[in-house]
């Protein structure tokens, strides 16, 4: 495998739900590696659960792979197989390079110890020689930003702190392989910016990297594939906006969930939603710049209902990114159509949800109905890269 | 380029290859236990205004206790070869190298636990990290005995230079049996509690504070703590091992003692993060 990073055959992991089962079979499997044996490992006994099971991929060196999932789907399991942590019970696992891994921060440090002890003991951990943290020390402390509290203990510090100087020391260990947990969401904005742009910049040096997250965005921009996790199966796998967007259809917290779960009751309902081109073409895939038309077709089930139609663009995973309400009005019984005039559809390149719906007010209070579509942005040629933000506008560069 | 492999009972499958394997391990990991055994040290003083002394203060009790049972004759220690507080001082100073590194090579891998299930390295090196603090606190203690020389007018035996390899086999047996224990440990909470309560018992089983009069004695014929105790002693106070047959099969026990629960350990080790 000479480009592949990471190899991942079939790999399952069972545990087991009661403590009393814990004990019982980690005695019986301890005794049996005692005596040389085997582990039963590939099958399951009673009260044990597989928590992965028949999990493959494949990674190319300095591809980065995004593993979403909702909370349980075994996608921190995945992370310590790959990581040695836990051995697999099935399948197998090839890594070639070395491999950093960020599980959990903080993890390996000693809450009594100032900050700079516990980069030795920490950077010993992962296992950097003290040659190898003399040399990069400064630049572990500069990009943790500890600043004064370097010699005070680390109880001391804020989480953010601990998080900091946690990821600057598994980052500055040079992996080839690089796992990261959602450990990102602690530190603040700036932080955060600060961490991504090293992650881009340790892909480019051909790091290998798997990152966990709820952040879609985080997964959307930084990776290459995406594996969706759901109850410890492969759910999907593909881009990160294919996944994304199964991901946040199977899950019930979408944008008006309520609204689409009272359909049949519901006074007015969305019948179909429509982007058409300036000659009145329907289209899926729009440039940021264009003019487009909106229609909403709707069908009421009530006379002089009153409320406001809105559309609403969000991001794959739901965000929203903006909205429109029209005026009041009162609906009668029947079928009709709304336009929806929109002079530039203003979003960079990439996949976008748009919503139509009806609502009793600009609160939107009650949401009586709302549909969705999706819509493609095509590339803008001022902006090729989409990683860098999610509007499009129109500006004039004098130079 | 590293190229690592994981598989279900990957140690298992390496046969006899594991010993290599376990060799390689253990050198490559010489720094982080160097790492591991100050972050201990430093953080468990840290905060305690006598810091080391606690080292010695233990001692100091439990021979001020027979020292006290010795003169109001309720105990009758008999012929000791030296000033007793010296010779129970020498005793409780190895036994304590067993006893303490014991029970905290015991719970070393419990107490770190969030660090096992959340970091890979080689776990071994938390049970050898707190028998080198066992090992320090011995050598703090070795400056007491030096100053109870200066105390009684005691000059030791040329043989005292003999002393630090007559500890080796209580250390591997330390060692040896920390391993297995704390793996033991991981599954079974109880373990730790136990090996506490069956050292303190133990100790007085052995001669630690009191010299053997027997030769015979069932304890010493049958406990091999007994020669791997008092033999170290012996080099001290008379200049030679008195048995010294018993002291070379113990130690021969020991050292098998050792690479048994050091095999058993990489073998069964990849099982534990998971029980934590």
């Amino acid at each position: 495998m000479p480009n592949t990073a990471i190899k991942a055959e079939n790999i399952s992991k069972k545990f087991s739900k009661s403590l009393n089962h814990v004990m019982l079979y980690g005695a019986e499997d301890v005794s049996k590696n005692i005596f040389g044996m085997p582990a039963p490992t590939d099958r399951l006994r009673k009260g044990e659960f597989w928590a992965v099971e028949d999990v493959s991929f494949q990674l190319e060196k300095g591809q980065t792979l995004g593993i979403i999932g909702p909370n349980g789907a075994g996608k921190t399991t995945v992370l310590k197989m790959l990581n040695g942590i836990f051995m697999p019970d099935k399948g197998r696992i090839e890594l070639s390079g070395r491999v950093g891994a960020l599980i959990q921060v903080g993890a390996g440090f000693h809450p009594m110890l100032t900050g700079r002890e516990n980069v030795y003991v920490y950077g010993a951990i992962l296992g950097m020689s003290k040659k190898e943290i003399d040399k990069k020390f400064d630049e572990i402390v500069d990009f943790a930003e500890i600043g004064d509290f370097l010699d005070a203990p680390v109880r001391h510090y804020s989480s953010g702190m601990y998080v900091r100087l946690g990821f600057s020391i598994a980052v500055h260990c040079d992996p080839d392989i690089m796992l990261v947990d959602e450990v990102l969401a602690v530190g603040d904005a700036r932080f955060y910016s600060k961490c991504t742009a090293k992650i881009n910049e340790m892909t480019t040096k051909d790091t290998t990297i798997v990152l966990v997250s709820h952040n879609m965005w985080l997964i959307q921009t930084m990776c290459d594939n995406v594996i969706l996790l759901k109850d410890g199966n492969i759910s999907k796998t593909g881009g990160p906006v294919e996944c994304i967007y199964e991901y946040s259809e199977s899950e019930t917290v979408m944008l008006f969930a309520s609204a689409q779960d009272k359909k049949n009751v519901a006074p007015i309902i969305i019948k179909n939603i429509v982007i058409q081109d300036t000659s009145g073409k329907v289209t899926e895939e729009v440039a940021p710049e264009e003019m487009v038309e909106v229609n909403i077709r709707y069908d009421s089930k009530q006379d002089k209902l009153k409320g406001v139609f809105f559309i609403r663009a969000a991001t794959p995973a739901g965000y929203p990114l903006y909205t429109s309400y029209s005026k009041e009005v009162d609906i009668n019984r029947g079928e009709g159509k709304c336009v929806v005039e929109v002079p530039s559809i203003s979003l960079l390149r990439g996949e976008y949800r748009l919503w139509a719906g009806f609502s009793d007010g600009k609160d939107e209070n009650t949401i009586y109905a709302a549909e969705q579509i999706k819509f493609k942005v095509s590339q803008s040629p001022d902006c090729p890269d989409p990683k860098f933000g999610i509007f499009w506008n129109k500006v004039n560069w004098q130079i | 380029m590293d190229y690592i492999v994981y598989e279900p009972n990957k140690n298992v499958k390496l046969g006899l290859k594991i010993w290599p394997a376990m060799f390689r391990e253990l050198v490559g990991s010489r720094e982080l236990i160097w790492r591991l055994f100050v972050r201990n040290w430093s953080a468990k003083y840290k905060q305690a205004v006598l810091g080391y002394l606690w080292a010695i203060i233990m001692p100091f009790i439990a021979i001020g206790t027979f020292v006290f049972l010795n003169r109001v004759g309720v105990l009758n220690i008999g012929e000791t070869g030296a000033p007793y507080p010296l010779f129970a001082l020498i005793g409780l100073t190895v036994w304590q190298l067993f006893a303490t590194g014991l029970n905290s090579g015991c719970q070393s891998l419990v107490a770190s636990g969030g660090m096992i299930s959340k970091i890979n390295f080689p776990i071994e090196v938390l049970v050898i990290a707190s028998l080198a603090q066992a090992i320090f606190e011995f050598l703090v203690k070795f400056i007491l005995i030096v100053i109870f020389f200066i105390v009684f007018k005691f000059i030791p035996a040329w043989t005292i230079v003999l002393f630090p390899l007559a500890i080796i086999p209580i250390v591997l047996l330390t060692l040896g049996l920390s391993l297995f224990f704390s793996l033991v440990n991981g599954v079974l909470r109880d373990t730790a509690n136990a090996v506490s309560v069956i050292t303190t018992f133990l100790m007085f089983l052995t001669p630690v504070l009191y010299p053997l009069k027997d030769k015979a004695n069932l304890f010493f014929k049958f406990n091999p703590l007994a020669p791997l105790v008092v033999a170290p002693r012996d080099l001290i106070i008379y200049g030679h091992i008195k048995e010294p047959v018993s002291f070379l099969m113990a130690s021969t026990l020991s050292i098998l003692i050792f690479f048994i629960c050091w095999r058993i350990f990489y073998l069964a080790k990849t099982k534990i993060p998971e029980r934590l």
